[in-house]
């Protein structure tokens, strides 16, 4: 059995994010997100940070498997934990042979990360509570460009079959002995078959474009799908989005 | 004398790079018939199969649908027309579940949405997929997903199917159903079939006709008539259904029948009728021609005795 990227694995869970509506949950935690990653200080970031994590908790998604996503995004981030306390000039912490570390240089790399992560875990309640198909008919129907809807949707259906020709290449070069080693062989050899891969993506896109006109595709797929707005989704996503504005506006009449 | 739904003159093709894929194709099929299209690998069957929905243009000659050539009709008018299977099923279904699918075509046929609905639902019925329509393809099985494809087609309500290998790489079980599926559509809803297959064993149950097909149109025939045809069989490299070939070595033991069998089922009245006339038994012996006639068996199939 092929172990699939799903993001969606845990769609069929009940919980408030999975019943918020598809359009206005997307709206709301975007609006979230940006709010949170453009805050300047760390002390709102940290609340920023706080909400997410509730949010997570509220969408009862599994935490192992939220951790999993959210563990590549620290690759990324510790980078900026390390080296921005020696890069931002400010109140020296301590001096080690020239290099300075300073008290606004490690507030400022935590707060790289801290906004990032807050983002990172947002788009879990936005993204995995939905069924992805019915994420791309909810990006359609906010009207975003069909072009990019039609990219979303051949992308998340060919990403599987990609996957899978994959391994089934590669399994076929570890049946004929082959050996992942650091040396221009074994470096060769991926090349050759990413690009044996590539060919036969662009034969199966010939073979795909075949069948939808086949079935009278003319350049843009149209889908049926219903969404209604409760009362709760307005409530919720009003609540999201003026949380977020609020994060801007409070601080501004707390310093004046 | 029935209409024509498929009229195929002087069709030739040849690849981008010059290669001749096809030469000279000439071909009628007539509405409600099943014709199964054989040839070896790389004789140009889906190469062909293309031409008949305008998804290729030849180089040369017409292909005519109901009497229309499909150089002239509009795109939505061919794919109402004409429902085309592919071999690869994740070729054919192309988006993310199984419902966005089938209703692909449909919606596409500019059709109001109940009346989408309903071909959807109905699609599915008849196919035995009830319950899948969530599911996106990676979640089916590679029969499932080739049931779905023909759904997916189905759905539209083509006059003509033209289906590309529907039985290969099924396990025998989904084949046989597929089978069913495919007659009782030629039964129920008077569909034209063209199917090409390797699956000579289907053959006898899916076809009315054969059109042996090797770049161009080597021969045409009822089963019957293509199977009995030992220097055609052996020259394009076909088969013939193993029942068949089970009672040319019966024959060599003295079974005497007047007409082989290509099915089980023939087979089957054949027994009976051979039993009934002969007084209750079927009467089997080694004579003096019974090596040599076996020895001939194995020579017009290939099979060599192993030295």
């Amino acid at each position: 059995m092929v172990e699939y990227p799903e993001i969606d694995r845990y769609s069929s869970l009940d919980s408030p994010m999975h019943r918020f509506d598809p359009r206005a949950k997307l709206i709301a935690f975007t609006i979230l997100i940006f709010s949170i990653v453009l805050l300047p200080n760390l002390k709102l970031a940290l609340i920023g940070l706080l909400a997410s994590i509730l949010f997570l908790i509220a969408s009862k998604l599994p935490l192992r498997f939220a951790l999993q996503h959210i563990k590549w995004v620290f690759l990324f981030v510790v980078p900026f934990i390390i080296i921005m306390p020696f890069t931002v000039n400010g109140t020296e912490i301590f001096s080690f042979y020239g290099l300075t570390m300073t008290y606004e240089g490690l507030e400022y790399g935590i707060l790289v990360a801290v906004r990032a992560i807050s983002a990172v875990i947002l788009v879990l309640p936005m993204i995995a509570t939905t069924r992805f198909d019915i994420t791309i008919k909810a990006l359609a129907k906010l009207k975003m460009p069909n072009m990019l809807v039609q990219m979303f949707m051949f992308t998340y259906r060919y990403i599987f079959v990609f996957v899978v020709e994959f391994q089934r290449t590669w399994r076929a070069m570890a049946a004929r002995g082959f050996k992942l080693k650091t040396n221009v062989y074994a470096l060769k050899t991926i090349g050759k078959a990413l690009g044996t891969l590539f060919v036969r993506s662009y034969e199966r896109g010939e073979r795909v474009y075949q069948a939808l006109r086949s079935r009278g595709y003319t350049g843009s797929p149209k889908t049926l799908v219903v969404f209604k707005m409760h009362v709760l989704d307005y409530i919720l996503a009003g609540t999201i989005i003026g949380f977020a504005v609020s994060l801007h506006i409070i601080p501004l009449y707390l310093h004046s | 004398m029935k209409r024509e739904a498929i009229t195929v003159r002087n069709l030739s093709y040849s690849y981008p790079d010059g290669t001749k894929a096809l030469e000279d194709v000439n071909l009628e099929v007539y509405e409600g018939e099943r014709i199964a299209l054989v040839g070896p690998n790389g004789a140009g069957k889906t190469t062909f199969m293309l031409h008949l929905n305008g998804t290729l243009r030849g180089t040369e000659g017409q292909v005519e649908i109901f009497g229309k050539s499909v150089d002239t009709m509009r795109r939505e008018e061919i794919v109402k027309e004409v429902g085309l299977v592919f071999q690869d099923p994740d070729d054919q279904l192309f988006m993310p579940t199984l419902f966005d699918d089938i209703a692909f075509g449909p919606i596409n046929q500019g059709l109001k949405e109940y009346e989408v609905r309903e071909r959807v639902e109905k699609a599915i019925s008849s196919l035995g997929l009830s319950g899948y329509e969530d599911r996106s393809p990676h979640h089916l099985s590679f029969g499932e997903k080739k049931k779905a494809s023909l759904a997916a087609v189905i759905a539209m309500e083509p006059r003509i199917l033209v289906l590309d290998e529907p039985t290969a790489n099924l396990d025998p079980r989904s084949r046989t159903e597929l089978i069913g599926i495919i007659n009782e559509l030629n039964e129920r809803e008077g569909i034209t079939m063209v199917i090409a297959t390797h699956d000579v064993n289907a053959i006898p149950e899916l076809a009315d006709r054969i059109y042996a097909l090797n770049r161009t149109i080597i021969e045409t025939g009822t089963p019957h008539e293509i199977f009995f045809d030992g220097k055609l069989l052996k020259q394009n490299n076909l088969d013939v259904p193993d029942v068949f070939k089970l009672f040319e070595v019966l024959r060599c033991f003295g079974f005497n029948c007047e007409k082989l069998p290509l099915s089980l089922d023939e087979a089957i009245s054949g027994l009976t009728t051979v039993i009934e006339t002969e007084g209750g038994h079927i009467h089997l012996h080694i004579h003096e021609h019974t090596h040599e006639g076996v020895k001939e068996w194995r020579n017009k199939y290939g099979h060599h005795v192993p030295k």
